[in-house]
């Protein structure tokens, strides 16, 4: 996942690079993400999440697009 | 290979390891640590792969990944704890300081313009060190079904 100071550069970067556009969240929406994604990586009992935990994470921080589910 | 207790204590320590020092242990050092054969650490090693529990480079038993921590210098650079780190990406950039439950600076650099920005995270808030009149955005370039297939593209 990159990081852009705007939405011009990642036009910028799609056209350079001809590549299809994915999806674009602001610093702020990757930071409410990052709390309940990173949280228990370090605990022992940590062993991975499975599809619908991930997507229940996406959920919460209000991430309900087709991008963010099987 | 057998015990999957031992598999995610290997993982436990490998993770704690990059906390501790920013870098992993390497394969001498897990089977040194957990009093087995290096052949039998990178048993485990590769399974922990093959469960994405992080990431090996190819063919070897060198942990790349193991996110949001990066063994490699990468232009996402996080200053915590009094040490610095490498993160995989500008997603795991933001998940060092959660992880490690601390504050952090972080410095990174925009993928098309190539202008360095600085941001902090102070008391669970992330503050943009610079001029606050546009707002800093990640690309996510693949949808969460197709993470997996290229992990150093994703």
């Amino acid at each position: 996942m990159l990081l852009f100071r705007s939405e011009e550069w990642i036009e910028k970067w799609y056209k350079r690079n001809n590549l299809e556009r994915g999806e674009v969240l602001t610093i702020n929406q990757v930071w409410e993400l990052s709390k309940p994604w990173y949280d228990n990586r370090l605990s022992l009992e940590y062993h991975g999440r499975s599809v619908e935990e991930a997507e229940e994470i996406f959920r919460q921080v209000g991430l309900n697009s087709a991008f963010w589910h099987m | 290979m057998s015990n999957d207790t031992l598999l995610w204590q290997i993982r436990h320590f490998v993770y704690q390891h990059f906390a501790d020092t920013t870098l992993p242990p390497g394969v001498d050092e897990s089977a040194l640590h957990f009093h087995i054969s290096t052949e039998e650490a990178g048993e485990y090693y590769k399974e922990l792969n093959n469960r994405h529990a992080f990431f090996l480079e190819p063919d070897t038993f060198s942990v790349r990944m193991a996110w949001p921590f990066s063994a490699v210098p990468t232009d996402f650079i996080v200053h915590a704890n009094g040490k610095t780190y490498y993160a995989n990406c500008a997603w795991d950039m933001l998940g060092i300081p959660v992880v490690l439950k601390s504050d952090a600076v972080m410095e990174a650099v925009c993928t098309e313009s190539n202008e360095t920005v600085q941001l902090e995270i102070k008391d669970g808030q992330i503050t943009n060190h610079q001029s606050t009149n546009y707002q800093l955005l990640i690309h996510f370039p693949l949808p969460f079904t197709r993470w997996y297939h290229n992990l150093i593209f994703t």
